[in-house]
């Protein structure tokens, strides 16, 4: 570990195979790393609270993978300490918590509220930042949970949105199940996935069986979504409803991340690769593509990023920051981080010589 | 009991406690009760012990259900991670 954290730094938090580590910086220029945090564990998902800007939550096994699942906590850069209790389904239930994919901070008026998004895929709350969960009954015993099917990674409940205008309003992305919605606070759910194709079914846009990779808000800030999913690219308009597919112009329609640019409407990042089984940037060129008009059309960026790099970017390897003009940061599967400070236009190492990168978050320290 | 370092941020630093139970499942029970938390560790919530976590009584693994395995006094139960390697 290394340094205090001052205010107004940008911080990004990686999660990898062997730890978490942070890098922050006051310019965005030069990078101090920190770290390993949680050593040797694989961290699945670590993140700093953009709430109060000081509280770093990490998702990895308890010390190391045989002890099951467990939720880490403490002040970014110093240690952080397991809470007291890992989110765990009901007595009675037959299902069991084996990892925790994705932590959420709730909104903002309750600065406790936490949400944790597992495998097999289930979405747990918490309301004492992470030390007692309560289960999403509505979302985790739905009557179609007999039939979902896992994808490649799992059964996995990986994303899942708060909306900062409407608290009760979440949405869930599960893989391979879809995308869920609820307006009652986790009361009940509907399924999301109109318009979302799903190649490997017979019904190539069932009600849900989707293979949703990632969501994120627009930063249009009007409740507009960007997905990306296993078949394709999507974006949902304020009103909800279907899916209109935005994968014209990607040379791919498959791709884990998606990031938006949180001050600018309609603009997003993909690191599209070849599907399904390759899994590696076409042509091995590392490619970022942008958005600024909710998908009509992309732009690829490559300047600072490698060639012959036969590698991706896993579900939650990439990510912005809150600044004007934002930062982007993207973690690979093989170790390297780079970051944008110019919207995307061009690109620097900042790491490399990490373990698999399994988690990308930026912040800003307060 | 025997605690491994792993899970001694349970029992504050102790790597061996006193358990009064007849069986396996009683004495995690038992050790839940006193280090909350604990009992996650080493089986799942569906009461399942966790894969490459290892139980041995008086060095003999467990290989039955927990529930099965009584105990008696002076017995010394360890948990242990597998190798689990190759």
């Amino acid at each position: 570990m290394a340094g205090a954290i001052k205010k107004g730094s940008v911080v990004v938090s990686v999660g990898t195979k062997k730890g978490g580590f942070i890098f922050h910086s006051p310019d965005r220029r030069k990078w101090t790393m920190a770290g390993p945090y949680v050593p040797g564990a694989t961290v699945y998902h670590f993140i700093l609270d953009p709430r109060d800007g000081r509280t770093a939550y990490a998702a990895a096994p308890h010390g190391s993978e045989p002890w099951g699942p467990a939720v880490y906590r403490g002040r970014a850069g110093e240690s952080l300490k397991a809470t007291a209790h890992a989110p765990k389904f009901k007595d009675g239930s037959g299902l069991a918590v084996t990892r925790v994919w994705h932590l959420e901070p709730g909104p903002a008026d309750e600065p406790e509220t936490i949400y944790a998004g597992v495998e097999p895929a289930a979405l747990f709350r918490s309301e004492d930042r992470g030390e007692t969960w309560g289960d999403i009954d509505a979302l985790n015993y739905h009557p179609t949970r007999k039939d979902w099917q896992p994808g490649f990674g799992g059964l996995c409940l990986h994303s899942v949105l708060v909306d900062p205008r409407k608290p009760r309003h979440l949405l869930a992305g599960i893989s391979s199940v879809g995308t869920f919605e609820s307006k009652d606070g986790g009361r009940s759910w509907t399924t999301e996935n109109r318009g979302v194709r799903a190649e490997f079914m017979p019904n190539k846009y069932p009600e849900w069986g989707q293979c949703v990779h990632k969501l994120t808000w627009d930063g249009s800030g009007d409740g507009s979504i960007f997905q990306q999913n296993h078949c394709g690219t999507y974006h949902r308009g304020p009103d909800g409803g279907a899916w209109t597919e935005v994968t014209k112009g990607l040379p791919s329609d498959f791709g884990f991340p998606i990031a938006a640019d949180p001050n600018r409407k309609h603009t997003a990042f993909v690191t599209p690769l070849i599907g399904g089984e390759n899994r590696v940037f076409p042509k091995g060129q590392m490619a970022v593509w942008k958005t600024a008009n909710a998908g009509k059309s992309w732009r690829r960026e490559t300047k600072g990023l490698p060639a012959n790099a036969f590698m991706g970017v896993l579900r939650e390897g990439m990510s912005t920051d809150p600044e004007d003009p934002i930062g982007i940061y993207v973690g690979t599967n093989t170790g390297q981080l780079f970051a944008s400070r110019d919207e995307g236009e061009s690109w620097k190492m900042i790491a490399n010589f990490l373990a698999p990168i399994l988690s990308v978050n930026a912040g800003v320290a307060k | 009991m025997r605690i491994p370092p792993a899970l001694r941020s349970y029992t504050r630093g102790q790597d061996e406690v006193v358990l009064e139970a007849s069986d396996l499942n009683a004495m995690l029970r038992a050790l839940e009760s006193s280090f909350p938390g604990i009992r996650d560790r080493v089986v799942d919530e569906a009461g399942t012990r966790r894969p490459y976590v290892n139980v041995f009584v008086n060095e003999e693994l467990v290989m039955t259900p927990l529930g099965e395995v009584a105990l008696m006094p002076g017995d010394v139960v360890h948990i242990l991670p597998s190798v689990a390697g190759g």
